[in-house]
């Protein structure tokens, strides 16, 4: 890795080349032109100094609109780029592959914002969105004249991925990476694979056995050369960058033997609420969730176990964790964390304060301890009437529905609760034929190859449907004493123009909606965002969908937002193949905006040292110049995470972060704060 | 409306972290929620980058307010939190020798889904420039009250 201090005694550059900015202000198919007077904007650029050529288009980001930037760079000797368009997180990666491919470095091009920061915030003051865009436009000039051609840090990569999480999206991850010859790690937090695939007992559209799916994965995946698999663990910490991370995984004992695991199982007594079956059973803290699991020995359920011993064979056992702590190196980590179950709150539709008052999940694991044959109860009464109530948690409304504890409320869709509500009615009708069905629906979203079958055969089977609306859902209460049945659902029923109607029903089940898993200490450390919804966030929705902006990590399955099976697999499939991808050629390329040392400037007071808190960043060397010896700053680029601590501590002015310097933001500035009437006076 | 028929107005510099503020301000952008048309947001990596010189060259420039809007304790960088206070507070000491109101230098952490943060930050800095007008009105009088006296 070269130290990113040029030597003092080379001599300076000659002639300082003719600065060209082309500025492109883009329409953004009206996104942007229906609020921003582009042609104005463009018009007053053009009239800037350096500015060679100044156009507007429906659309840069088209293959057309790129050809006419590439095209400008070749004949017109552009070399300089400034684009106004929708936010640098979208397509300035696009922008800098036009500029590259014709022959520009990719460095010598800047991205304006101009659409989520102007047109689409300022929709009712058009000409203050036009006077910004213009400024920002001449700030992007501003800063293009002075940047510099850079070239990315490239570095080794560890042909080693991490995967976290042993969920079916984590399985196959693993699986697919793994093929590509490249060595993974799987850390799941829980002592057994499968995630919550694991908990259901039939999956739409194909009716398949998913414990039996997972069987098989879970057979590929230990069969499979170059996969080591860490249960009962979690990553505890995080260093590095992409090519390169470092990773400590705190991985809990089992905590019994397998020539004990009979013995102190069949002993143990203390028990707990089966999360498995969604606290409707208990379970012993010495576990498997259920027959078949991987691994098949048993585990300690250490967040539950008193610690008090175990009488076995006379003996009395004390369980201890006896936690191990691995050290892994990883290139790319795939982040499949999945998704919890919304958990209504208190009193939601009578969730807690009605017995009679449980989630889809609950059903389907109730429904999984019914034996075939026998009558579906609860509470020990046969269940005769039952409602099912869609989006809980999914679709809420701000202002309607009670915020949750972040304040926020679920505003999403959740897309495979329609379908699992209908799937889950249709086993009901199959195997309780006299039980009398109502979903209570705002719309039936059924948008997956199969499913609208699902939906048509669920209406043929006598399952009644209740149309009401989000801002006037169902309430739920109990039923007057002496009522047949033990609890009424009220709901105005927009199938039949807003008729009031009374359910009464043995059970109201919730199709709760997904919510992401709270992995809050995996956000900190690896400094990675969440989207307004909470999931994990991708870097683009469309051109980079399973990749974070923090380049490496790359996400699978319903950590990034609800997905039914089939999608997480997909999703799974993707992050694989971007893992690979980014990890085959055993080098990574990073941007090369890590700090850069003037040496003319420098006189070796350290006091850019002094405030780097990254380790080996940046450090004094002893250098001779004319014959005497000095000590000037240097830096590791590979070291340094280019926040620019050293920056605004140097009293010289004498180290920048590449193409975020100082006298860039000063000349922006400038642009921003002139007095520009000429300029903005430009003839409409 | 030509644009000299219109009153000019104050503006105000957003200086917002790539990994927090300026994220907050696409999220801003989706959900189409408008604010005030004198903001002018510059993306950094973190503003730990500028010096307090920085941010008076800027005010005597004539820009009026500027709102740091960085990721504080969720930064990717060790030094944001605790560096970025640091530096706003050695710049309120040289803003008070220049006369200028600390009050246009504001330090606001905002994530990349902080919305209604990021809305409450700037109608606030924008009511409070109403109030205050602009900053070279604010350098210049002492200067023109000290050249008076003299």
């Amino acid at each position: 890795m070269p130290e990113n201090t040029p030597n003092p005694e080379s001599p300076a550059p000659v002639e300082p080349e003719e600065i060209r900015v082309g500025v492109y202000t883009c329409h953004c198919g009206g996104n942007i032109s229906h609020v921003v007077q582009c042609e104005r904007v463009a018009k007053m650029v053009g009239k800037l100094a350096n500015v060679a050529v100044s156009r507007t288009d429906p659309s840069f980001c088209s293959d057309a609109g790129q050809a006419i930037i590439e095209q400008d760079i070749k004949e017109l000797g552009i070399n300089r780029v400034v684009i106004g368009a929708c936010a640098p997180s979208l397509h300035e990666q696009t922008f800098r592959g036009a500029v590259t491919r014709a022959g520009l470095n990719p460095y010598l091009y800047h991205h304006v914002g101009l659409r989520e920061q102007d047109s689409w915030v300022h929709a009712s003051d058009e000409e203050g969105a036009t006077e910004k865009a213009m400024r920002l436009m001449a700030a992007g000039v501003a800063k293009a004249r002075l940047l510099d051609p850079l070239d990315p840090i490239r570095l080794g990569a560890e042909k080693q991925a991490l995967v976290i999480g042993g969920g079916v999206a984590g399985l196959r991850a693993a699986l697919d990476i793994a093929r590509q010859g490249i060595r993974v790690t799987l850390v799941e937090k829980s002592p057994f694979l499968g995630g919550r695939m694991a908990q259901l007992e039939s999956i739409f559209p194909t009716d398949e056995k998913p414990r039996q799916l997972l069987h098989d994965l879970i057979q590929a995946v230990t069969a499979q050369v170059g996969i080591t698999i860490f249960t009962q663990a979690e990553v505890t910490g995080v260093s590095g960058y992409v090519g390169n991370f470092s990773i400590q995984v705190t991985q809990h004992a089992r905590g019994v033997s397998p020539e004990m695991a009979e013995a102190l199982t069949a002993a143990c007594t203390q028990e707990t609420p089966d999360p498995f079956n969604y606290s409707l059973t208990r379970r012993k803290v010495i576990y498997q969730p259920y027959p078949g699991c991987y691994p098949a020995a048993p585990a300690v359920d250490w967040q539950h176990y008193d610690g008090q011993p175990i009488q076995v064979n006379g003996k009395s056992i004390v369980l201890q964790d006896d936690a191990l702590v691995h050290e892994l190196i990883a290139g790319a980590i795939v982040l499949a964390t999945g998704f919890d179950p919304y958990e209504p709150r208190q009193g939601e539709y009578g969730y807690g304060e009605l017995s009679q008052v449980i989630t889809l999940p609950q059903l389907i694991r109730h429904m999984a301890l019914v034996k075939n044959g026998e009558t579906l109860t609860w509470n020990g009464h046969p269940v005769r009437s039952a409602a099912i109530i869609h989006c809980v948690g999914s679709r809420e409304l701000d202002g309607v529905h009670e915020p949750q504890a972040d304040g926020q409320v679920n505003n999403y869709c959740s897309r495979v609760c329609c379908t699992a509500s209908l799937h889950t009615a249709l086993e009901m009708r199959q195997r309780f034929p006299r039980l009398n069905i109502y979903e209570l629906y705002q719309d039936i979203r059924a948008y997956g190859r199969g499913h609208e079958e699902i939906y048509r055969h669920t209406q043929n089977a006598a399952v009644r449907f209740v149309r009401y609306h989000g801002d006037d859902g169902p309430k739920v209460i109990a039923a007057p004493k002496g009522d047949p049945y033990p609890v009424l659902v009220q709901v105005k029923d927009y199938l039949t123009y807003g008729e009031e109607i009374e359910i009464p029903v043995d059970l109201v089940v919730l199709a709760v909606g997904m919510m992401p898993r709270q992995v809050d200490d995996l956000v900190n450390m690896l400094k990675i965002s969440r989207g307004a919804d909470r999931f994990l966030l991708e870097a683009h929705p469309k051109l980079r969908p399973v990749e974070m902006a923090v380049r490496g990590i790359i996400l699978a399955g319903t950590a990034q937002g609800p997905m039914n099976i089939q999608e997480s697999l997909a999703a799974a499939s993707a992050a694989a193949a971007k893992a690979a991808s980014l990890l085959s050629l055993g080098k990574v390329e990073l941007p090369p905006f890590v700090a850069r040392v003037d040496p003319a400037k420098c006189n070796g007071n350290g006091a850019c040292v002094t405030a780097c808190l990254e380790e080996g960043a940046i450090a004094l060397q002893t250098f001779v110049e004319n014959g005497v010896e000095v000590q000037r700053a240097v830096v590791t680029p590979a070291n340094c995470t280019g926040c620019g601590a050293c920056v605004g501590a140097c009293p010289n002015r004498a180290i920048d972060v590449q193409a975020w310097t100082l006298a860039q933001y000063d000349a922006m500035v400038d642009a921003i704060a002139m007095d520009w009437p000429e300029l903005v006076e430009v003839e409409k | 409306m030509a644009h000299s028929d219109k009153p000019k107005q104050p503006k105000i510099l957003i200086l917002a972290t790539l990994a927090g503020g300026y994220a907050g301000a696409d999220a801003t952008g989706q959900v189409h929620l408008d604010y005030p048309a004198n903001t002018y947001i510059l993306p950094v990596m973190s503003p730990v980058m500028f010096p307090p010189e920085f941010f008076l060259r800027a005010f005597e420039r004539g820009i009026d307010a500027i709102i740091i809007m960085y990721s504080g304790t969720d930064s990717p960088y060790k030094v944001e939190a605790d560096g970025t206070a640091s530096l706003v507070n050695r710049t309120y000491t040289l803003m008070k020798t220049r006369g200028i109101d600390i009050r246009r230098l504001r330090l606001a952490a905002i994530c990349t889904v902080c919305v209604k943060p990021f809305l409450k930050e700037v109608n606030q800095m924008a009511d409070l420039l109403k109030g205050i007008g602009f900053v070279k009105d604010e350098i210049t009088a002492p200067a023109a009250a000290q050249a008076k006296g003299a």
